[in-house]
């Protein structure tokens, strides 16, 4: 395997002839100087939101004819065949470049749902998307949640009937990122119902181009529309879009959610990292005239002293990881310090602001907070609400023991489900 | 700059230091520290210093030390904090030693070879009647006698201040604030403090003419000090870590084996995400301890040694006392006791969490460290 010096070396030959480095950050705010766009999730026009994409689409596809597309891929669908530690060593010298955001792609497709393709697909298959995967083209999202399996995943409703050498798909799908702009999706269907609910699911690629597959934009409560609602009517699946065995699709789904990246290595703060920070909080808390009041400086402490830590733990789960470790619990905690950290210093804003939150008044880097503020309920909820990370922290770390219950044990069709008892 | 040693080197380390103080310091031994005069084992001071070197570990090479850093002490202090080691370990080391180091010159040749074997315990005199930590404006005052200095004043909440042989005293002389060391009996009239922490002791010192030792002159102490507080809240910080760990592992222990409504009380939510919180703020008291340590020692350029040292201060203190507070919630009845050591750690954690101003002053030293 290439050395990580010479990797790193390539890594710099590539980006400096593709990608302009961005100007050095100085750490220091000069308030009113910008945008003052301050916005997790995005709120764009639609031919904004289609021109990102292709932007997006445009410099994976870069990547990948310059060998950075799939760094730890196997070589034979167009991947490297080298180390996470390549792989973060190529994140760690891109930050340095102005290059376009490729989320879109990477964060559910190419992060988790490509390495699923790759261990539980049939060799066709593989061979169909991995590669137009990985260059741009094909963009995956997650059919998983439902309006009844939210925590507990296990609980999808969503019908699968096998019909000869297909299977006919049907059932409704929620918070649905980026489906709109997907090309296949990965599906949980419930294939078996006299089991135990983890027992009867199997998992498949929908190409979204199928008849009976409707996209619905989900309107968030922060206004814009970063999620869909995915109705799946009588959809047919080729078996041999199957991923794993018939009824074994837990076992896939953990594969997929092991590649769940989280916010470890500081990448979660993303679109709003600018912000949520010391010296722009310090700046505002300057630029509103407080800088004298003794109960917002003792809040705004209070609130950068834990971002300053949370940036401490995450540099010690990359520092793991550089050293050959695996990151331990960190992630888990980041993700819940991350939900706090944005929703407090948002309100903490708010606080600094006063009635000029409420109203835009047209003062620079004030009302556009509510973007943030509106968001953060939800940074506390995706990817595992916080009452599921404590569970995980408590069972998985701590080794406290799980809640009792049945519901593991007996048929899915005999659980309790919603509306039920009335 | 690169690490001093390594991470088997620290582990070892570890192991060691938690062996000893298994042997010398479980609870029935800290009971007994308590309880007696001298409020810790003197002999295992000694063997310490003989069988470990502890007290040598952080002295620089010139004067007898190992000259390892503040991420090698941390490993110690997280031990000691773990069982609550009381003793004259940190004013010694860390405050006394901090100060004799950053100051250099006659005193430091003098005095530190004496610490770092273990002959002599030290503390550092900075409070006064105010309780306040301060570099400058010290009632206590000191002039020129001969070759030697002479301390009027009284200095208050001094760590370990009894068993200290030597202080190190701030006071004010004619041309601004001054260290001197102070280290017979003369002129210094002792007298111990009620303490909330059972585990480290303090002493009011009532100082007339007492003969002194110039240690760092007006031009250098308020430098010395300030090097002194971020050396001292960074192993504070270690030492806080390694107290909260030993509340959350008393925690999830008891929340295992503890059963009420027919179930092992950790299978509640309710009970599980309490020692979720806990660990959570464990885990990045830690990160913060670790990466102040790795600051103060030059080993990592992303904060500065100020804002590591005040950022792991304010959240190490807050980190201990809201797990030594929910350690007692978990327990229930059994935790208020005062046979159950979970009152120890409560004491510890909000006298640790005051040693240096309290939550007031250290809040405002992050944004002080940003420049706000």
């Amino acid at each position: 395997m290439i050395e990580l010096d010479e990797f790193t070396a390539q890594v710099r030959a590539f980006l400096d002839g593709a990608a302009q480095r961005r100007p050095h950050p100085t750490g220091m705010v000069t308030w009113g100087e910008g945008t003052d766009r301050i916005s997790y999730f995005g709120d764009e026009p639609a031919e904004v939101d289609k021109a990102n994409v292709d932007a997006a689409r445009d410099w994976q596809r870069i990547r990948f004819e310059a060998g950075f597309g799939w760094i730890t891929g196997p070589e034979e669908y167009g991947g490297r065949g080298l180390s996470r530690l390549h792989d973060l060593a190529y994140d760690s010298v891109e930050s340095e470049y102005d290059v376009p955001d490729t989320g879109v792609l990477s964060l559910i497709g190419l992060g988790m749902i490509g390495p699923t393709i790759l261990e539980h697909a049939r060799a066709e298959i593989r061979d169909a998307y991995l590669p137009a995967m990985y260059r741009g083209e094909v963009i995956a999202c997650q059919l998983f949640s439902e309006p009844g399996a939210g925590s507990d995943l296990a609980n999808v409703q969503t019908k699968a009937v096998r019909d000869g050498d297909e299977w006919v798909l049907s059932g409704q799908k929620v918070w649905t990122s980026v489906a709109h702009h997907s090309q296949i999706g990965m599906a949980l269907c419930r294939t078996n119902p006299e089991q135990p609910k983890h027992k009867g699911i199997t998992a498949f690629l929908v190409d979204m181009s199928l008849p009976g597959v409707e996209v619905r934009p989900l309107r968030q409560m922060s206004g814009g529309s970063e999620f869909n609602e995915v109705f799946l009517s009588d959809v047919r699946v080729p078996d041999d879009h199957r991923l794993g065995e018939v009824d074994g699709g837990w076992r896939v789904t953990m594969t997929t959610l092991m590649n769940e990246r989280g916010s470890v290595g500081g990448e979660g703060a993303g679109p709003v990292s600018h912000v949520v920070q010391a010296p722009f909080l310090l700046a505002m808390l300057a630029a509103h005239g407080h800088s004298d009041d003794g109960a917002l400086r003792r809040r705004l402490a209070e609130v950068v002293a834990d971002l300053i830590a949370t940036e401490s733990l995450n540099r010690r789960a990359v520092r793991t990881l550089q050293a050959g470790g695996t990151p331990g619990p960190e992630a888990s905690v980041s993700k819940l310090m991350f939900g706090s950290n944005l929703t407090r210093a948002a309100h903490l804003a708010a606080e600094i602001a006063g009635p000029a939150m409420a109203a835009d008044t047209g003062l620079w880097g004030t009302y556009s907070w509510n973007e943030l503020l509106l968001s953060t309920p939800a940074l506390r909820i995706l990817g595992g609400t916080e009452e599921i990370m404590k569970n995980i922290l408590g069972e998985r770390v701590l080794g406290l023991p799980k809640e009792p219950g049945n519901d593991a044990k007996v048929p899915f069709k005999d659980q309790l489900q919603a509306g039920a008892a009335s | 700059m690169t690490e001093l040693t390594s991470q088997s080197e620290r582990d070892d380390l570890r192991e060691s230091v938690r062996a000893f103080l298994a042997a010398k310091n479980d609870e029935a031994a800290l009971r007994r520290a308590i309880e007696s005069d001298a409020g810790y084992d003197e002999q295992a001071w000694t063997q310490m210093a003989d069988q470990l070197g502890l007290q040598s570990l952080v002295v620089p090479e010139q004067y007898g030390g190992d000259g390892l850093g503040l991420v090698e002490l941390g490993v110690v202090l997280e031990e000691m904090g773990r069982v609550l080691l009381p003793g004259p370990f940190f004013s010694t080391v860390v405050l006394a030693g901090s100060a004799l180091a950053a100051a250099g010159g006659s005193a430091a040749e003098e005095l530190l070879p004496e610490l770092a074997t273990g002959a002599r315990r030290a503390s550092l005199a900075v409070l006064e009647a105010d309780a306040r930590w301060k570099t400058d404006g010290f009632a206590t005052s000191a002039r020129p006698d001969g070759s030697g200095w002479r301390l009027a004043g009284e200095k208050s909440v001094v760590a370990d201040g009894m068993a200290a042989d030597v202080v190190v005293v701030a006071a004010q002389t004619d041309s601004g604030p001054a260290l001197f060391a102070v280290t017979g009996d003369d002129g210094v009239s002792r007298q111990p403090l009620r303490t909330l922490d059972l585990t480290r002791r303090a002493a009011r010192l009532t100082l007339t003419e007492a003969p002194a030792q110039l240690v760092a002159g007006p031009d250098q102490a308020r430098a010395v000090l300030d090097t002194v507080l971020a050396r001292a809240t960074t192993a504070l910080a270690a030492e806080q870590v390694g107290a909260a760990r030993a509340c959350l592992d008393l925690s999830v222990g008891y929340a295992k084996d503890r059963v009420q409504f027919g179930r092992v009380i950790g299978s509640f939510q309710a009970v599980k995400h309490k020692c979720a919180d806990m660990f959570t703020r464990v885990q990045l008291a830690d990160a913060a301890a670790g990466d102040a340590a790795r600051a103060v020692d030059g080993l990592d350029d992303h904060l500065s040694a100020a804002t590591a040292s005040a950022v792991a201060h304010a959240v190490c203190s807050e980190a201990a006392m809201f797990v030594a507070m929910e350690n007692i919630q978990v327990h229930g009845g059994i935790g208020f006791t005062w046979e159950h050591p979970a009152h120890l750690y409560f004491r510890r954690a909000k006298a640790s969490q005051l040693m240096f101003g309290g939550p007031s002053v250290y809040f405002e030293r992050v944004l002080a460290s940003l420049g706000a």
